[in-house]
């Protein structure tokens, strides 16, 4: 299985599909999105920050659990970091198999685990930290 | 030796720092490394801590690791 793992302060461009997936038959995308209120209160933006050489390091190891589980080709993740207005993704997982079980079960294993277990944070942010509206 | 200590999100509020590098012996502890930072500070049970980017246990000897993470309850995605 090929992994791609990103983190990035910018807004999350969704790399194309690889041309070569004569093999794949599911493709199973997920866009976490900021809403617009927490807890009932109206907020510009959450804040995310992260230990990034651990989380990297969590999430490699919970892809290849879940591959043993469920075999998939290639998955790719890109995680927020930093002031992410309300509207944005703050993460995008896309997960390639060959059929749609492994895909799905894949991407709900991985989004359940990064956050029972991956060293990321998010937080109502301090108005000098965001520069949302 | 000498360790670095990260903490994170709201511990890194509560302890006024976001990193620091220490003294310290092998055979030290965690809990006791951070006694020492924070003498006032509990971790309770929501707090996690890693060791060289692995949790670990608190009260387990660090040996050569170089590295101690305090992981408050984590919320990414």
């Amino acid at each position: 299985m090929k992994k791609h793992i990103e983190f990035t302060s910018a807004p999350i461009v969704v790399p194309p599909r690889p041309g070569n997936l004569r093999e794949t038959g599911a493709c199973v995308e997920f866009h976490g999105i900021v809403r617009e209120t927490e807890n009932g209160r109206a907020i510009p933006a959450l804040f995310y920050e992260a230990y990034e050489a651990m989380a990297r390091l969590q999430l490699e190891r919970i892809a290849d659990e879940l591959n043993a589980a469920h075999p998939c080709d290639e998955i790719c993740l890109i995680h927020r970091l930093g002031p992410v207005p309300a509207g944005e993704a703050s993460m995008y997982l896309r997960v390639l198999s060959r059929h749609r079980q492994e895909a799905f079960a894949f991407a709900a294993g991985f989004v359940t685990r990064l956050k029972a277990d991956v060293p990321i944070w998010k937080t109502a942010p301090p108005a000098s930290r965001c520069t949302a509206p | 030796m000498q360790i670095t200590v990260f903490a994170f999100a709201h511990t890194r509020d509560q302890l006024g720092f976001g990193e620091k590098v220490l003294t310290c012996e092998a055979q030290d502890t965690p809990r006791a490394i951070l006694r020492r930072l924070a003498p006032q500070f509990d971790p309770g049970k929501t707090v996690r801590v890693a060791v060289d980017r692995e949790y670990a246990d608190w009260d387990q000897p660090i040996g050569s690791a170089s590295e101690l993470a305090l992981i408050p309850p984590v919320s990414g995605g």
